[in-house]
């Protein structure tokens, strides 16, 4: 992993319900999923157990080229888009529809794992503000 | 005789619309497909379609987009 680990045990409900509030406020989501630090899947839509390895691949591949760690993944492709993110020992990927907004997106997914790596004192994809809904983009993307 | 004050709001907010959708449209036919990686410390990096590791990551995202599917 490109940063330092987080201390903090991840659970998959934990993990579940940020990805759920994630997918829920990003109407471009086509699916998503977050891996754990051995690259484990702790939440994923449609099969999760599809996304550890093709995670693993597009990360393993970035790393090479680039000679280093990498943080962040963009790849822009005919079909749709996807994000890829490490942080704090954790990593999470997302295909989008075409033309998403790619700050936002890498926002909102960076946000997610700060929250699950107990970098916020106030989260908002971890604990029960979920009950309350999108707070941001207003559903609109 | 000067155009009525709400008329000045509508013109310039429909201007504003129409800028923002040119925008977008040049934007669609503008943008190829790319690789972009991005480093600590702010470093960024762009990858071409057709070099080696450019292809490997399109291949790698291709399969990700079948993974999630047509979505919602």
């Amino acid at each position: 992993m490109a940063d330092e680990q987080t201390s903090r045990a991840v659970s998959r409900r934990d993990a579940e319900g940020a990805l759920a509030y994630l997918t829920e406020m990003s109407p471009d989501l086509r699916g998503a999923a977050i891996l754990g630090r051995d690259g484990e899947v702790l939440a994923g839509s449609g099969e999760p157990g599809r996304w550890r390895d093709d995670a693993a691949a597009l990360f393993e591949i970035a790393d090479r080229a680039g000679g280093e760690p990498v943080e962040q993944i963009h790849v822009g492709a005919e079909q749709g888009e996807v994000f890829a993110l490490r942080h704090a020992g954790l990593a999470a990927v997302a295909v989008s529809e075409r033309f998403a907004l790619a700050s936002l997106t890498f926002f909102d997914m960076r946000t997610m794992l700060r929250d699950l790596a107990g970098e916020t004192s106030q989260p908002t994809f971890v604990g029960p503000e979920h009950a309350k809904g999108p707070q941001r983009r207003g559903g609109g993307g | 005789m000067p155009p009525k004050p709400h008329r000045v709001l509508l013109d310039r907010v429909s201007g504003y619309a129409d800028e923002a959708a040119a925008y977008m449209r040049r934007r669609r036919a503008a943008r190829r497909p790319f690789a972009r990686l991005y480093y600590a410390g702010g470093r960024a990096e762009d990858h071409a379609a057709d070099s080696a590791a450019g292809g490997e990551l399109f291949v790698a995202a291709g399969r990700l987009i079948e993974v999630a599917g047509r979505g919602r």
